[in-house]
C-alpha cells in the first residue's frame, strides 16, 4: 500500500484526468443532494404554500398565456392548453437550470476558495434544483391532462426520454453558463433576454404545424425547437415524435453538454484566482 | 488533481513512516492578476478594445519557495498581512494552481482557512454540520457516527436544531470549528481559525489542535497568536513578502520576527484578536 501522492503544477488550459475527476464527482454525490436540498430550503420551497407557489407559479404562467393567444387568435381549444401547459414546464427546467446555474459559481466564492472539490458540483446542483422545481409541475401536468379527457398511449413513454434529453441539456446550459459568468459577470443580466427570446422562439405559445415553412428552415438553430416540439407529441398529443427531431435535439443537447463540460473543466483551477 | 478525501486517510494513516515527506515545494512562484475594475464584464471589455489598457494588477502573492514539510511535524506560518500566508496553504491544498514550480502532496490535505464553509444560514445547526461535514470531504456515515461528539464539542445544547441566522456570531463559529475539527486529515492546515469563541472555547480549541498532534499527521497553522505558535509548533516558517525570511526553532524565529515588527515589547501582539 503507497500513499496517494498529488502533484500541483502551473495551471495549463486542457482537461484534468476525466477518471480520476469522475471518481471525486461521485464520491462526492451526498454533497451535491445535500447542498441542492439547502438551496431548496432557501427559496423556501420545503414549505406547503412553497410548494403551492411552485405549481401555481407556472400554471397561472399558462392560463396568461393562453388568454394572449385565445384573445389574439379568437379561439382556442382544450388541446392546445395542454401543449401550452406542457411545453412551459419542460420550458422552465432548462430556464431554472440556466438561471440557477449562471452565478453557482460566482456565488460558490466562499466554497471555492477554501476547499478543493470538483468545482462542476455547483451547477450540477442547479441542475438538481431545478429538476425538483420541475417534479410537481408534472404531476399537476398529468391532473390537467386527465381534466382535460386527452387521450392515452403507450407512445407517451417517449416521453422519459424526451425528459432526460432536456436534463442533458440543461445541465450543459448551466455548466456552460456559470463559467461564462466568471469572466464576464454581466451575463447574469442579459440571462433574462435570453431566456424571455427562447420561450418566444420555441414553440410553446405556437405550435410547430402552425409555423409558416420559411421560418420553419431556422427552427434547428433553436436548441429548444425539436426538444419542445418531441415532448409535446409524446405527452400531449400521445403519438411518436419525429425521429428526426429527436435526433436533432439529443445532438443539440450532446454538443452542449461536452462544449460547456471542455470548456469548464479546463478553466475550472483558474476560478479561485477570478474570483 | 484535487484530493481531499476522508475515507482514504484513515486506510492510509498506517503507511506513512515516520517522519516521511507529507509536503514537497519546490521553486514556488504564485503571481496572479486581480481586475482593477471589481467585476470583470463584457460591457467594461467592449469598451476596452483597441485602447490597449490592463484592466488588471499583478500581485506577486509567492516567489521562489523551497519548502519541505515531514510526519509528524507541526510547522507554524507566520508574517505580516499580505505575506503571503493563506495563498501558500491555498496552493498546498490545490485550490489556487501555481505559477511557476511545483507542489507534491504525499496523502490526503484537509482545509481549515475559513469557518463555516459551506454553511447555510437558513439551515439548523444540525442540518449544517452535515452540510459543512459533507463540504469537508467526509460521508454522510462518517458524520453520523461522529455527531455527538461534534455537537457536545460545540456546547450548542438544543441550539443545534434552530436555523444559523439565529446563532450569534460566537455560536456560529463554535459549531463550524467543531466540525473542521472532526476531519483527521494525514495533513491538516488550519488558517487563522483558532481565535473562535470565548476564552473558554479558545482553549478546548487549542487543546483539540494538541490532540490532532501525532506521528502520522502534519499540521500547518497559520496564526498571528505568536504565543500559541511557539508552543504548539516544533518549526516555524516566517515569510515576508512571498519570500521566506526565516525557517527554524519556534522561539528563534517568532523572537526575530518580533524584532522585525519591533513589537516585542507590546502585549497586544500575543492576543487572536
Amino acid at each position: 500500500m503507497s500513499t496517494q501522492v498529488t502533484i500541483y503544477e502551473p495551471f495549463r488550459a486542457g482537461l484534468p484526468p476525466i477518471g480520476a475527476y469522475l471518481r471525486q464527482l461521485w464520491s462526492r454525490r451526498t454533497f451535491i443532494a445535500e447542498f441542492s436540498r439547502a438551496e431548496l430550503r432557501e427559496q423556501n420551497f420545503d414549505s406547503v404554500f412553497g410548494q403551492l407557489w411552485l405549481v401555481l407559479n407556472p400554471l397561472l404562467l399558462s392560463g396568461v398565456y393562453f388568454l394572449l393567444i385565445y384573445i389574439i387568435r379568437g379561439s382556442s381549444d382544450s388541446t392546445r392548453y395542454a401543449h401550452l401547459t406542457a411545453c412551459l414546464f419542460l420550458f422552465y427546467l432548462i430556464g431554472n437550470s440556466l438561471s440557477g446555474g449562471v452565478k453557482s459559481i460566482t456565488s460558490g466564492q466562499r466554497l471555492i476558495m477554501n476547499t478543493a472539490f470538483p468545482r462542476v458540483m455547483l451547477p450540477i446542483s442547479a441542475t438538481v434544483v431545478a429538476l425538483f422545481k420541475f417534479i410537481p409541475t408534472l404531476a399537476v401536468f398529468f391532473v390537467l391532462r386527465i381534466a382535460l379527457g386527452l387521450p392515452y398511449s403507450w407512445q407517451m413513454l417517449w416521453g422519459v426520454p424526451i425528459l432526460l434529453i432536456a436534463l442533458l441539456m440543461g445541465l450543459g446550459m448551466a455548466i456552460t453558463i456559470s463559467c461564462i459568468n466568471v469572466y464576464f459577470r454581466d451575463i447574469a443580466n442579459f440571462l433574462p433576454y435570453i431566456i424571455r427570446s427562447l420561450l418566444y422562439l420555441s414553440p410553446i405559445l405556437f405550435e410547430v404545424s402552425a409555423l409558416s415553412p420559411r421560418l420553419k428552415k431556422f427552427e434547428m438553430f433553436n436548441p429548444l425547437f425539436s426538444l419542445l416540439d418531441s415532448w409535446s407529441k409524446a405527452v400531449v398529443h400521445a403519438s411518436a415524435p419525429d425521429m428526426h427531431s429527436l435526433l436533432q435535439s439529443l445532438i443539440w443537447a450532446v454538443v452542449i453538454f461536452l462544449f460547456g463540460t471542455y470548456f469548464f473543466l479546463s478553466r475550472e483551477r483558474d476560478f479561485a484566482v477570478r474570483l | 488533481m484535487i484530493s481531499l478525501s476522508v475515507s482514504k486517510s484513515n486506510s492510509q494513516n498506517s503507511t506513512h513512516a515516520k517522519h516521511g515527506l507529507a509536503v514537497s515545494i519546490s521553486n514556488l512562484s504564485l503571481i496572479y492578476k486581480t481586475s482593477i475594475s471589481k467585476r470583470p464584464t463584457f460591457k467594461a471589455r467592449l469598451k476596452s478594445i483597441g485602447r490597449g489598457k490592463k484592466h488588471t494588477r499583478v500581485v506577486n502573492a509567492i516567489n521562489n519557495v523551497n519548502l519541505e514539510v515531514h510526519y509528524g511535524s507541526v510547522l507554524g506560518v507566520i508574517g505580516s498581512n499580505g505575506a503571503g500566508k493563506s495563498s501558500l496553504m491555498r496552493v498546498i491544498s490545490g485550490i489556487i494552481p501555481p505559477t511557476q514550480g511545483k507542489v507534491e502532496v504525499h496523502g490526503s490535505v484537509s482545509t481549515l482557512l475559513a469557518l463555516g464553509v459551506g454553511f447555510n444560514p437558513s439551515m439548523t445547526g444540525r442540518s449544517n454540520v452535515y452540510l459543512g461535514g459533507l463540504a469537508a470531504g467526509m460521508t454522510r456515515s462518517e458524520i453520523d457516527s461522529r455527531f455527538e461528539a461534534i455537537s457536545e464539542f460545540s456546547e450548542l445544547g438544543d441550539s443545534i436544531d434552530a436555523p444559523m441566522r439565529t446563532y450569534s456570531s460566537g455560536m456560529y463559529a463554535r459549531l463550524a470549528f467543531s466540525v473542521a475539527a472532526t476531519v483527521e486529515p494525514d495533513i491538516l492546515i488550519i488558517d487563522e481559525a483558532l481565535s473562535t469563541g470565548d476564552a473558554h472555547f479558545k482553549e478546548k480549541s487549542l487543546n483539540r489542535i494538541k490532540e490532532l498532534r501525532s506521528a502520522d499527521r502534519a499540521l500547518i497553522l497559520v496564526s498571528h497568536a505568536l504565543a500559541t505558535i511557539e508552543e504548539i509548533c516544533n518549526e516555524v516558517l516566517w515569510l515576508d513578502k512571498g519570500k521566506i525570511m526565516m525557517r527554524g526553532k519556534p522561539e528563534e524565529v517568532v523572537a526575530a520576527y518580533k524584532e522585525f515588527l519591533n513589537v516585542g515589547k507590546s502585549a497586544s501582539s500575543n492576543e487572536d484578536v
